[in-house]
């Protein structure tokens, strides 16, 4: 019996006599049974229903999803097992690589047309190296940096043909434990070695993450120049260039990545904001586009890039345009309508449409809509629990104050403020809204006052920590990064005195006040794991 | 406007590309249906042989598209080239493997000599094409062997070599200018070889290029194809 015999395995493939082809080989290299989807929804669908160990997926799977995308979505939405291997079916395995989002790698890529015996040879290869280098990618989920590392060193020399994989792993780990020195010198003795696009990324990362932002934007600068088909060398550059506020320089960027490339929504997304930041409207428009374009077979789409393009539309509007008037508004008021009818169990996504909805028609100087929008704004704002975040919050206010809603615009930016106080950006664009001046004072001493107390977190007196973070927490009771702070002091405390169980009560309930955290915020992940921390602890005193 | 054009044109491009590719696996998997409903004892040499030859002209003209399509998009200053290392012996192995329905069918033997540690640096679908063209010559012209073998010192270097009447002594004396090799009365391997040496040449390591290298002779007495990479 052949070791797969058992295995269950997905054929994703739009052209049913190539999927036949395949189930046909599949059984000569001695698997009888494999399921077959035409479609990427379908394959989401199958992988709902039953965890498959093999995917053997088509990249051109027709109008809809392609094979990156179903992924990406069975990775993010943990639709696949660790185990599992997915292998991307290709006319041109390059060219799908260049298209891809890079974060997502499928096991391995089968060109067509292929035989059986690079089907199997395919599959054992495969699976042979998730066996051995899933136990460090397990640690380095877990954040176990140094186990990861040991285990590194160990399948180097056991299965030294897996070398690079491994050395690539065990950079992830050092950066991952904050040793960049380590990570520095073990980087630059493998550039000397050789350069490869993986080198200068891993390289550009290190000089980031040590805040040396100039190198790092020299780094990513070489490495577009010397591999100008490795897209995400773009993305990188983009992403400091906008850090070290040269957003012309990172649109600059960004246009060559999507010339290539145009499918990724989050690049599409991020050339958009910087087009906004540069004022440029016409790009703006045009990245907006796109992103509502390559969304509407994704389940990563979201509000943001249909409220964007219709405000970009807007902005064009404002101006002297050639273009056709009438078609612009159209398309505007069908993205407004789309918001309604896709985001319906998303307050927050009704909220923002409906502003930007008000402020588009005052812009073109519909009366009867503007006023119409403007009486439903109050009530949706009301249904809103989770945090809006910060730069959706400049942008609800600036939309609500520009319609005459004054009032409703200060209360967003208040809960703003309180919010996201450690963000400079934010606070100077918050100033030139709100006319609460006593806002910002108190925003600048919370901050003052977290900073203070997160340096005696540092140096390990708690006590002191704990009482300047009381004093922050009284003028920004709603924050969710002083809650934050507090909670991890008063755990620490407990932990190195293991005396007074009171710590962790008034712990638990400074996380239970946290009832506003959308699961997107990038701070869920530290709520949570506090949170368990927090009950783990309980459970012992108890 | 210019631009516009040339995005269509790269999407027809691409959706050909992906469907000639499928028409290619449909014809290789219905040969081999074919076989399967055919009375074993009916299959004599003579049908194995005729199955090789349409075996070896369909991934003659899947190669062939393959490099043509990257000659265009090098030309255009939009072909991918991403390095990584790989391990050798699986990646020649696998380049044997693509070959061995053939090498079955005309009773070739095919043996790679290579350490099964070692890893080199290249572009793993560019080097793949080039390989397979070479090894698909090969076959072509060999009589009963071919040896893929490969070291790694200063460079990295893979041979192809086989038992067959060689390269023909013009071809040899291009050196380094096989697109004067590209023949239409001839049918001669010119694309081949132009497109081997400007995929050895975008391999590049400090002040050192890729290059290609014909020979006749060695172990096999015939001919021997070269690529040496930094």
């Amino acid at each position: 019996m052949s070791k797969y015999a058992d295995k269950k395995v997905l054929i994703v493939e739009d052209f049913t006599d190539f999927a036949r082809a395949v189930g046909i080989m599949l059984r000569n290299i001695g698997i009888p049974y494999s399921d077959t989807v035409t479609s990427g929804e379908a394959a989401i669908q199958a992988c709902r229903e039953k965890k498959y160990d093999i995917i053997l997926s088509d990249y051109n799977l027709g109008p809809q999803k392609d094979g990156q995308q179903v992924l990406e979505e069975l990775i993010t939405f943990n639709l696949i097992k660790p185990s599992c291997v997915f292998i991307m079916i290709t006319a041109e395995k390059a060219a799908a690589m260049v298209m891809g989002a890079i974060e997502y790698q499928p096991d391995s890529y089968l060109t067509k047309p292929f035989n059986n015996q690079t089907l199997k040879l395919r599959l054992d290869r495969a699976i042979e190296k998730k066996l051995t280098l899933n136990p460090i990618i397990r640690k380095l989920d877990k954040n176990s940096w140094q186990e990861a590392y040991k285990l590194c060193d160990e399948v180097i020399e056991s299965s030294p043909k897996y070398r690079s994989s491994c050395l690539q792993l065990k950079l992830d780990a050092l950066r991952g434990g904050k040793q960049l020195d380590k990570a520095f010198k073990l980087v630059t003795q493998l550039a000397d070695e050789r350069v490869t696009p993986w080198i200068l990324k891993c390289l550009g990362n290190i000089h980031y993450q040590r805040g040396e932002l100039k190198k790092a934007e020299n780094t990513f600068i070489e490495m577009t120049e010397n591999f100008p088909m490795v897209i995400e060398g773009y993305d990188l550059l983009a992403n400091v260039q906008h850090k070290l506020e040269k957003p012309v320089d990172a649109q600059k960027t960004l246009q060559k990545a999507v010339e290539r490339s145009p499918k990724p929504l989050k690049r599409q997304k991020h050339l958009g904001q910087l087009a906004e930041q540069n004022n440029d409207y016409d790009t703006m428009t045009h990245a907006y586009r796109q992103a509502v374009r390559y969304g509407e077979n994704s389940a990563f789409s979201g509000a943001e890039e249909y409220v964007k393009l219709a405000k970009s539309i807007g902005h064009i509007l404002k101006g002297n345009t050639n273009e056709d008037r009438k078609k612009l508004i159209a398309e505007a008021k069908s993205l407004f309508n789309q918001i309604e009818q896709k985001f319906k169990q998303d307050p927050c996504a009704q909220f923002r449409g409906v502003v930007a909805h008000a402020d588009f028609s005052a812009i073109i100087k519909d009366q009867k809509s503007t006023d119409k929008y403007k009486e439903i704004a109050p009530s949706l704002f009301e249904k809103v629990e989770e945090h809006i975040g910060a730069n959706e919050s400049i942008e609800i206010a600036q939309s609500l104050k520009n319609v005459g809603l004054s009032q409703l615009a200060e209360c967003v930016i208040e809960e703003a403020v309180e919010q996201y106080f450690d963000d400079p950006a934010f606070i100077k664009q918050a100033s030139k809204i709100t006319s609460n001046k006593h806002l910002i004072k108190n925003a600048k001493k919370a901050d003052k006052l977290n900073n203070k107390a997160v340096k005696f977190f540092k140096s390990g007196d708690f006590v002191s920590a704990i009482e300047l973070f009381i004093e922050a927490s009284e003028i920004a009771p709603n924050n969710v990064n002083i809650a934050l702070n507090h909670a991890q002091a008063l755990l620490k405390r407990f932990q190195k005195k293991q005396e007074n169980p009171q710590d962790l009560y008034n712990s638990e309930d400074i996380l239970a006040e946290i009832t506003r955290l959308p699961l997107t915020d990038p701070r869920y992940s530290r709520y949570s794991e506090l949170l368990r921390l927090n009950q783990l602890m309980l459970q012992k005193v108890e | 406007m210019q631009k516009n054009n040339d995005d269509i044109f790269n999407l027809i491009l691409a959706s050909t590309v992906h469907d000639m590719k499928n028409s290619l696996g449909m014809l290789g998997q219905s040969l081999k249906s074919i076989f399967e409903h055919i009375d074993p004892a009916a299959i004599d040499t003579k049908a194995n042989n005729l199955c090789g030859i349409v075996q070896y002209e369909t991934s003659r003209v899947n190669n062939s598209l393959m490099q043509l399509l990257a000659i265009y998009k090098l030309e255009n200053e939009q072909l991918p080239f991403n390095p990584s290392y790989y391990n050798l012996y699986d990646f020649l192995d696998e380049q044997r493997l693509l070959h061995l329905p053939l090498l079955e069918a005309k009773n070739i033997d095919c043996e790679i000599d290579c350490d099964e540690d070692i890893e080199g640096v290249f572009d793993e679908s560019l080097l793949g094409t080039v390989l397979e063209n070479i090894i698909g010559n090969a076959i072509r012209y060999t009589k009963n062997k071919i040896a893929i073998r490969c070291n790694q010192n200063d460079m990295l270097e893979i041979e192809i070599a086989d038992d067959g009447s060689g390269y023909p002594e013009q071809m040899i004396k291009l050196e380094g200018n096989y697109i004067h090799g590209i023949n239409q009365s001839s049918g001669s391997t010119g694309l081949g070889l132009f497109f081997a040496q400007k995929i050895a040449e975008m391999h590049k390591h400090k002040d050192q290029n890729g290059s290609i290298e014909l020979a006749n002779g060695g172990a096999l007495n015939g001919g021997r194809f070269i690529i040496k990479l930094p």
